[in-house]
C-alpha cells in the first residue's frame, strides 16, 4: 500500500532541517508520496523508518528493459485505469519477421527505416520477433546487418537460441516462449545470455507456477503471455492479471506480451492491447496505415492524464470563415477552447478561432501566470501567418484580459485589436452587435 | 497455490434503456434497440455477463453533404441524396439505429417531412440532431418531436444552454434525449442532474460524454468515459445513463482520414488508414463503455461490429 | 376531533375550534393571529416561534430551535400539530432579529486573561527625573538623558533618531527636566537596549492610554484596530475597502498594475490613503491624534505587504513565485509613511510564501490552531480562500483565488458588513417574497457577504436558480426578471432601499459567487486529499472572514460553501487576521509564535495537477456535484427538514 503523506511524515524526522531541499519535514514526505524524489535526499531518516518507506514504494510489475542499439521498457505500471495516475512505459510494437524469408533484410530494412511524425514527435518501430522458420543464426546475422533495434526470438529449440543469442552480446532480447514442458532448457539460457523469457501458459495459475519455477532458476526478467484466443479473452486475462499484480501478487508482476498479429482484426487487436495493459505488441507486417494509428492511439493512452487537457495550439476555422471575418483568440485549455468553439459554432457565425500556446491554462490562469500576454499572442498571430488569411485585420481578445489591448496595439501594429465579452456565452451577441 | 480472481463488486448498474417505438408503444418502428444494464466494467465476463451489447448508429445527413471525404461518397454512392434511401443502405450496412443530423438548410416543415421519409424508409430506430445552433436546433426539433410521438427517438444534441427546450418537448412526447457535456466528468454529471430536475425519466437519457478522434484528444474522452462508468458502478446515479459517442463524425474530420493527398508518406495507404482511423477510435470507446458508436463508413460498421461480437462471447 | 386552541397575543386571548392535526399557524390565521412566515412555511427559517404553554401538540420538526427554546415550550408554528386542547403564547412578532441555531456570531474580542503590560509589551512609557545642568555639570544633554535611562531604569543601550535629537533640547528644558519617554526594547534578545521613540516635558499620568494599532491589509477590506497598550483593549474598530480595488480585484491584477510605470507607487499611496485615513476615523472616537500611536503591526498577505511597502511584486505571479521578502524587518511609521508617530515601529508580520502571507500566520495565531489536539481546519474566506490544515504537530496551507464576493465586492448590489447591508435574506417559497434584516435596521443599500451566502441559499433552495445558478425565468414572480446581466431576482425594491433603485442579486453575481465558494471548497477538499486526511475527520472547522457579524452555518452548507458535518463543529472567527497581528502586538512571545508558526507551515501548490481543476468544477455547483457529500441539502431539497 502506498503511503499517504502524513503517514511518511510521521517516520521523518520533523526536525524541518531544510536539507533534502524542501522547506519542511513535510513537504519532503508528500514528494516522496508523489515519487517525485529519493528517500536518500533526508540525510537523517532512521534505518528501521527507510525499511518501512522501501517496502511501501517496490513497483507491483518487474520493469523488462529489451535493449541492443535502442531500447524498450514496459513493466512499473501502477494503476488500473490511466486517470488513477498515468501509464507509464509505452508497449512496444514489434513486427514479425520469418527468418525463412528470402527477402528478410529488405523487409527488416524498410521497417527500420519507417519514420513518421505525430505532433512534433517522431514514432519509429521498437524492434523486431523472429520467428525460427528457417536458419535463425544467420537470420539474427542478416538483421543485424539492416537494424539495432531489439530482437524478441521465437523458437523453443535451445541450440538454434544458443548460437543466436551468442550473436547478441550485451544486448537484452526476449526468449519467447517457455512453457510447463520445456521451460528449463529456456531458462538456463536466459540467464545465460541475460535474455528476458516470455513464459506462457493458458491459466493464470499455470503461469504463476511457472515464473515461480522459473525464478527459483535465476531468472528474474519475464514476460508473459496468456496465450488468449479472442478478444474477449485477452481483455479478461489481462485485466486480471494487471489486477493481481497490483495487488502485489509477485508471481504475476510482469509486463504481457500480445500478439495482435494471430487476430481475426490485427488494427483492433493491436488497439486493444495497447489500451488493457499490453507491455510488447507483435504486428504481422510493416503496414504504415496501421502502424501510424497505432503509434498515436498509444502515445494518447500513455499521454499523463495529470497534465491539464490541452487542445493544439493552431488556428481553427470556423463556419468556413472568409478574409473579412473576426479574429478571436484564446487559449488552449481544452475547456476553454470547448466553450469559446460551440459558442461560435453554433450562432453559425464565421471566425477564425486563434488558440495560443498557454501550457493548457485557463485565459484567466494563464494570463496571471504571465503565459497569455500581448507578446504571446502577437507571437502566435505571426507565427500562424494569418495575416496571409484575412483582410479585416481584427482581433477580438477575451474580456478578461481587457488591460492587454494597449500593449497588443503596439505589438501588432496595423491590427483592429477589439476587446470581447468575458464569458464565450456572450460571444455571438456580441459578434453580431460590436463587430461589422 | 491457486490464484484466486479478485472481482469488484459494484453496487450500481447502468441503466437499461430502449430507444424506439414499436407499434405496441404507439411507433412504427419495427424493433427498438436497448443498450445499458451492464453490472460491470466493460466485457469482464468473469464478473457479469454483458447484457446489452454495444449498438452501431450510422450518421446520414438531410441533404447531401458536400464536405464529406470521397471516400465516404463513394460507399455511399446516389443513396446520399435521398435520406430514406441512405437509411435503408445503412440498415444493410449493419446499423442497429440510424441517426438523422438536420442542416442549417432544414425549415421546420422540411424537418419533419424527411425525418417522416426517414421512418419510412427503415424499420430501425432513429436518433435526430439539430444543425447545432440553440435557436435552430429548438426550431427544428420541437416540430419534429410532435410529430412523432410514440417513435422513441433521441433528440439531441443538448448542451447545457439549450436543454430546456429540447427536454421539455421530449417529455412531452415521450421521445430521449442525448446530453452532451465537453469532456468533463462533473459537467456530465451536472448535465444529468439539471435534465433530471426538469422531471425528466432518467431511463430516457443518453450520455455524450463528447468523443475526440484518435490523434485529437481521444484520451481524454476516454478517460472522462472511464472516470462515468466506474462512478456509475460504485452507485452515482447521475452517471448511469448509458453512454453514446461519435467517432464517425470525429475521426472523418481528421485530415488522416478526410484526405489523402498532400499528406506524409509514413501515413500509407489513405482508405486503409482511414478506415483503421474510425475504427480504432470506436474500438477504444468500446473499451472504455462506450454503448451507442455512431459511425459513417460500412467498412468501419462491418469491423466494428465483429469486434462486438468477439468481445461479448464470454472468454 | 375537534380541539381548542387559545391563542394569547398583544395580551389578549383569542380560541379557536380545530381538529386534530392542524398545524397551529392555520389555527392563528383562524384566530386572525398573523405570524410571520419568511420561508413560507416549510420550517426552514425558524421564524415562527410560538410558546406551547398547555396541552398536546405534535412536532415534526424543532430543527431551528434550541433545546433550551424547546425545553421552554417552543414550536415552530409551520410545523406543529394541535392533538388535543391548547393553550399558545404567541411572542411579539419582531422582525427577524433572533438568532437562529444555526448562526455563529463573531466571537467577542477580549483582552488575553493573562496579558500583563509589563511583562508583555515591547513599548514602555518611563517617567525620567534629570538633575539639571549647571556650570559644574556640562554634561550635554544626550548624555544626560542616556544616564537617567541607565541608572533610573537599567536600559545601557539607548538608540536616538536625529529627529527626536533635534526636540531634546526644548522638551527637556520644557519640562523643568522631568520628562516621559516612550521607548520600545527588543523582549527577546535584549532588555538593556531600547530605542526612543518620543520623549515629552513632564510626567503622564501612568494610567493614560498608550496607543498601538493593529492592521490587516486585505486585498479588498482594510482593518485598523486601535489598542490601549497599557490596558490592552481594543478600543476602537474600523474597516474600509481597500482603495487598490479601484485598480484591480485581485491580486494578480494588482501585481500587474504594480508592474506598469508608476503603478506601484499609485498602489501603495492608495493603500496608505486608506489605512491612514482609518486611523484617523479611529482616532477620533477615542479623542486621540493618529501620532499619538507608537506601535504598529500589520498582516496582510503577501502581495499587500510589498505593495504597501513599495517593494516590487511581479516574482509572486511569475514561476517559481519568489516573494522578495517574507519576513520584513521592523521599520519606522516615517519610513513607510503611516500616519501616526513618526518614530513608531511598523512590524510587518512573516508570511510562508507568495500566496500564503502574513494573514494567515496571524489567523493561525489566533485561532489556536498551532495548539489544536485535534485535526482542525481553518478556512479564510476572503479573497485569496487561503486554508489552513493541521495541528500542533504539522500545518499545511493553500491558497486559491476565490474573489471579492463574499466581501461584497465584484457583486452588483454587493457591500461591507455595514449599516444598510442586508445581512440575513428568507424567501417564501410559494410566493418568493423575501423577508430580510438590514444591519442598523433601516433602509437597504446593499447586500453584505453575509446576506449574499444567505439569499444564494434561499434562491437555489425555493427554486428561483436551478442548481448551475441559472435564474429560472418561468418562475411566476415579478421579482424574477431579465435583466440587463440575464436572469435577475429582485432582493428590494427601489421603494424601499436607500438608494431609491431596486437591489437585485443578477446572474453574473451568482456566478462570482458560485465561483468563490468553489474555489474556497475546492481549495479545502484537495488539500486534505493531498496529505491523506478524509475532511471528516476533522475535529472543527474555523471560519475567518470579513463577511458580516455572524454567518449562518446552514446557508453556507446550502450553498456548499462549508462541508456537510455537524453545525457545532463550525466555529466564526471573523477577521483572524488582524486579531493575531492585535495578539502580537501586544505580546512579544506571541509575536514571535508567528515567526515560528511560519516556519512549519507547509505551503501546497494547488495547480502542481488537475486535482484542484477537478474539484473546482466538481463544486461549480449547488450545493456540489456530488450530491452525496450534502445529505442535510439532498434533504432540504426534498422538503425534509426533520433531521
Amino acid at each position: 500500500m502506498a503511503l499517504s503523506g502524513i503517514q511518511i511524515y510521521k517516520l521523518l524526522p520533523q526536525t524541518n532541517c531544510k536539507e533534502c531541499g524542501f522547506p519542511t519535514c513535510l513537504a519532503f514526505a508528500m514528494k516522496l508520496a508523489a515519487k517525485q524524489v529519493e528517500l536518500s535526499a533526508c540525510p537523517y531518516v532512521s534505518d528501521e523508518s527507510k525499511k518501512q518507506l522501501a517496502e511501501s514504494a517496490a513497483p507491483p510489475i518487474r520493469l523488462i528493459t529489451l535493449k541492443a542499439g535502442s531500447e524498450v521498457k514496459a513493466g512499473n505500471e501502477v494503476v488500473m485505469f490511466r486517470h488513477e495516475k498515468t501509464f507509464y512505459n509505452k508497449p512496444g510494437l514489434f513486427i514479425r519477421v520469418k527468418a525463412s524469408d528470402p527477402d528478410l533484410a529488405k523487409k527488416v530494412a524498410a521497417a527500420d527505416a519507417y519514420k513518421v511524425n505525430y505532433v512534433g514527435m517522431d514514432f519509429s518501430i521498437d524492434g523486431f520477433a523472429v520467428e525460427a522458420d528457417g536458419d535463425l543464426t544467420s537470420a539474427v546475422k542478416t538483421i543485424r546487418t539492416v537494424t539495432k533495434r531489439p530482437l524478441i526470438l521465437m523458437t523453443k529449440d535451445a541450440t538454434l537460441l544458443d548460437s543466436a543469442l551468442s550473436l547478441l552480446a550485451g544486448e537484452s532480447a526476449l526468449i519467447y516462449a517457455a512453457e510447463s514442458s520445456d521451460y528449463e532448457p529456456l531458462a538456463d539460457l536466459a540467464k545465460k545470455h541475460k535474455a528476458a523469457l516470455a513464459v506462457k501458459a493458458d491459466s493464470l495459475d499455470a503461469l504463476a507456477d511457472l515464473t515461480q519455477k522459473i525464478q527459483a532458476k535465476g531468472v528474474e526478467d519475464m514476460v508473459l503471455d496468456s496465450a488468449a484466443a479472442t478478444l474477449s479473452a485477452s481483455l479478461t486475462r489481462n485485466t486480471q492479471l494487471r489486477k493481481l499484480a497490483l495487488k502485489n501478487v509477485r508471481s504475476l508482476g510482469y509486463p504481457i506480451i500480445a500478439f495482435p498479429c494471430d487476430a481475426k482484426d490485427e488494427g483492433i487487436a493491436a488497439a486493444q492491447a495497447i489500451a488493457k495493459y499490453a507491455g510488447f505488441v507483435v504486428l504481422s507486417e510493416f503496414k504504415p496505415e496501421l502502424l501510424y494509428p497505432l503509434f498515436v492511439l498509444r502515445e494518447n493512452i500513455y499521454t499523463d492524464p495529470q497534465k491539464p487537457i490541452q487542445v493544439q495550439p493552431g488556428i481553427y476555422e470556423i463556419n468556413a470563415p472568409n478574409p473579412e471575418s473576426p479574429v478571436l483568440v484564446t487559449t488552449n485549455f481544452s475547456i476553454t477552447y470547448f466553450s469559446v468553439a460551440n459558442e461560435v459554432e453554433g450562432s453559425g457565425l464565421p471566425a477564425w478561432l486563434v488558440v495560443t500556446d498557454a501550457e493548457g491554462m485557463s485565459v484567466l490562469t494563464a494570463w496571471a501566470a504571465g503565459k497569455f500576454d500581448a507578446e504571446r499572442i502577437a507571437k502566435a498571430i505571426k507565427g500562424f501567418d494569418l495575416a496571409s488569411k484575412v483582410g479585416k485585420k481584427q482581433i477580438v481578445l477575451p474580456g478578461h484580459v481587457a488591460v492587454l489591448s494597449g500593449e497588443l496595439e503596439e505589438e501588432l501594429p496595423g491590427w483592429d485589436i477589439r476587446v470581447g465579452p468575458r464569458e464565450a456565452v456572450d460571444l455571438p451577441a456580441f459578434m453580431k452587435q460590436a463587430l461589422n | 497455490m491457486p490464484i484466486e480472481i479478485p472481482k469488484d463488486k459494484w453496487t450500481g448498474s447502468i441503466r437499461a434503456v430502449t430507444i424506439g417505438g414499436t407499434s405496441a408503444e404507439g411507433g412504427t418502428r419495427a424493433k427498438s434497440v436497448t443498450v445499458g444494464g451492464q453490472t460491470s466494467m466493460p466485457y469482464l465476463h468473469y464478473e457479469a455477463l454483458t447484457p446489452n451489447k454495444p449498438v452501431i448508429a450510422i450518421e446520414i445527413k438531410s441533404h447531401k453533404p458536400d464536405d464529406w471525404s470521397p471516400l465516404l461518397a463513394e460507399a455511399w454512392g446516389e443513396a446520399m441524396a435521398e435520406p430514406a434511401q441512405w437509411a435503408k443502405k445503412a440498415e444493410e450496412a449493419g446499423a442497429d439505429i440510424i441517426v438523422l443530423a438536420l442542416t442549417l438548410a432544414d425549415s421546420p416543415e422540411d424537418a419533419v417531412r424527411v425525418v417522416k421519409s426517414v421512418l419510412s424508409g427503415t424499420g430501425l430506430p432513429l436518433i435526430v440532431w439539430g444543425p447545432g445552433q440553440a435557436e435552430k436546433d429548438n426550431e427544428l426539433l420541437v416540430p419534429v418531436s410532435e410529430a412523432t410521438k410514440g417513435e422513441k427517438i433521441v433528440l439531441g444534441i443538448c448542451e447545457d444552454k439549450n436543454y430546456r427546450t429540447i427536454v421539455a418537448t421530449a417529455m412531452a412526447n415521450g421521445h430521449l434525449v442525448q446530453s452532451r457535456t465537453p469532456m468533463d466528468v462533473n459537467l456530465s454529471k451536472q448535465l444529468s442532474i439539471l435534465i433530471s430536475d426538469m422531471g425528466m425519466p432518467k431511463d430516457r437519457i443518453l450520455m455524450d460524454p463528447t468523443t475526440g478522434a484518435l490523434g485529437y484528444g481521444i484520451e481524454y474522452g476516454y478517460s472522462v468515459m472511464e472516470r462515468l462508468r466506474l462512478a456509475a458502478l460504485q452507485g452515482d446515479a447521475m452517471t448511469q445513463s448509458p453512454m453514446i459517442v461519435t467517432p464517425g463524425f470525429e475521426a472523418w474530420k481528421t485530415k488522416e482520414a478526410k484526405v489523402g493527398e498532400g499528406v506524409p508518406e509514413g501515413w500509407g495507404d489513405w482508405k486503409a488508414r482511414a478506415i483503421n482511423w474510425e475504427t480504432l477510435t470506436a474500438i477504444a470507446l468500446i473499451e472504455s463503455g462506450a454503448d451507442v458508436l455512431v459511425l459513417r463508413h460500412p467498412e468501419s460498421v462491418k469491423r466494428v461490429k465483429d469486434a462486438i461480437e468477439e468481445l461479448t462471447i464470454p472468454a | 376531533m375537534q380541539h381548542t386552541v387559545s391563542f394569547t397575543h398583544n395580551d389578549k386571548q383569542t380560541p379557536v375550534e380545530v381538529s386534530t392535526g392542524v398545524l397551529l399557524s392555520d389555527a392563528a390565521h383562524l384566530a386572525g393571529i398573523d405570524i410571520g412566515q419568511p420561508c413560507g412555511g416549510q420550517g426552514r427559517c425558524g421564524r415562527c416561534a410560538v410558546q406551547v404553554r398547555e396541552g398536546d401538540v405534535r412536532r415534526r420538526s424543532t430543527l431551528r430551535l434550541s433545546p433550551d427554546d424547546v425545553e421552554q415550550g417552543y414550536a415552530l408554528a409551520c410545523q406543529t400539530v394541535v392533538e388535543g386542547d391548547v393553550a399558545i403564547y404567541v411572542p411579539p412578532q419582531e422582525k427577524i432579529e433572533r438568532r437562529l441555531t444555526t448562526d455563529r456570531v463573531v466571537a467577542e474580542v477580549t483582552v488575553p486573561a493573562d496579558y500583563e503590560y509589563l511583562q508583555d509589551q515591547t513599548v514602555r512609557r518611563i517617567h525620567l527625573e534629570l538633575t539639571p545642568p549647571s556650570m559644574d555639570d556640562q554634561t550635554d544633554d544626550w548624555s544626560r538623558l542616556q544616564t537617567a535611562f541607565r541608572l533610573q531604569h537599567k536600559m545601557e543601550r539607548v538608540a536616538c533618531s536625529v529627529n527626536l535629537l533635534r526636540e531634546m533640547g526644548e522638551v527637556l528644558r520644557e519640562g523643568d527636566w522631568q520628562v516621559t519617554a516612550i521607548v520600545e526594547t527588543s523582549r527577546l534578545t535584549d532588555e538593556k537596549t531600547c530605542k526612543l521613540i518620543n520623549l515629552q516635558p513632564n510626567h503622564v499620568d501612568e494610567y493614560s492610554p498608550l496607543w498601538g494599532c493593529a492592521i490587516d491589509i486585505g486585498t479588498t477590506t482594510v482593518s485598523v484596530w486601535l489598542v490601549d497598550l497599557m490596558s490592552g483593549q481594543v478600543r476602537a474598530q474600523v474597516a474600509e475597502y481597500n482603495g487598490q480595488i479601484a485598480r484591480g480585484e485581485d491580486v494578480i491584477s494588482r501585481i500587474m498594475y504594480a508592474s506598469k510605470n508608476g503603478g506601484g507607487e499609485e498602489l501603495r499611496q492608495r493603500v496608505l490613503d486608506t489605512i491612514n485615513e482609518l486611523l484617523e476615523t479611529a482616532c477620533k472616537r477615542v479623542k486621540a491624534r493618529p501620532e499619538e500611536v507608537v506601535k504598529a503591526t500589520i498582516a496582510g498577505n503577501s502581495t499587500m505587504i510589498h505593495l504597501f511597502l513599495g517593494i516590487p511584486a511581479s516574482n509572486i505571479r511569475l514561476s517559481p513565485f519568489i516573494t522578495a521578502v517574507n519576513h520584513p524587518p521592523l521599520m519606522t511609521a516615517r519610513e513607510v509613511g503611516l500616519k501616526i508617530h513618526p518614530e513608531a515601529s511598523v512590524d510587518c508580520l512573516p508570511g510562508v510564501a507568495s500566496y500564503v502571507g502574513a494573514d494567515i500566520t496571524a489567523g493561525v495565531l489566533s485561532s489556536g490552531l498551532d495548539n489544536a489536539e485535534n485535526v482542525t481546519l481553518f478556512l479564510d474566506v476572503g479573497t485569496n480562500g487561503e486554508t489552513v490544515l493541521g495541528n500542533r504537530d504539522w500545518l499545511v496551507t493553500c491558497a486559491c483565488s476565490a474573489g471579492p464576493a463574499f466581501e461584497g465586492a465584484g457583486v452588483v448590489n454587493g457591500m461591507r458588513a455595514t449599516t444598510g447591508a442586508i445581512e440575513e435574506v428568507w424567501i417564501n417559497s410559494e410566493t418568493f417574497e423575501p423577508t430580510y434584516r438590514v444591519i442598523g435596521g433601516g433602509k437597504p443599500k446593499g447586500i453584505c457577504g453575509s446576506g449574499l451566502i444567505s439569499l444564494l441559499s434561499e434562491a437555489f433552495i425555493t427554486g428561483i436558480i436551478d442548481k448551475a445558478g441559472n435564474v429560472n425565468l418561468m418562475a411566476s414572480s415579478s421579482r424574477v426578471r431579465e435583466g440587463a446581466h440575464g436572469g435577475e431576482y429582485v432582493v428590494a425594491w427601489g421603494a424601499e432601499s436607500e438608494s431609491g433603485e431596486d437591489i437585485v442579486i443578477s446572474r453574473v453575481d451568482v456566478d462570482n459567487l458560485l465561483r468563490a465558494k468553489a474555489a474556497i471548497y475546492a481549495g479545502f477538499t484537495v488539500l486534505a486529499d493531498t496529505v491523506g486526511v478524509p475532511l471528516e475527520t476533522t475535529d472543527k472547522v474555523l471560519i475567518g472572514g470579513s463577511f458580516g457579524k455572524y454567518i449562518n452555518v446552514e446557508k453556507a452548507v446550502q450553498i456548499g460553501l462549508l462541508p456537510d458535518m455537524d453545525w457545532s463543529r463550525f466555529e466564526f472567527l471573523g477577521n483572524t487576521a488582524v486579531k493575531g497581528a492585535y495578539y502580537a502586538l501586544l505580546d512579544w512571545r506571541k509575536r514571535e509564535r508567528i515567526t515560528e508558526i511560519a516556519k512549519r507551515m507547509t505551503y501546497i501548490e494547488l495547480s502542481a495537477d488537475n486535482s484542484f481543476y477537478e474539484a473546482f468544477t466538481s463544486a461549480l455547483f449547488l450545493p456540489h456535484t456530488d450530491m452525496s457529500k450534502f445529505p442535510s441539502v439532498a434533504e432540504a431539497l426534498e422538503g425534509k427538514v426533520n433531521k
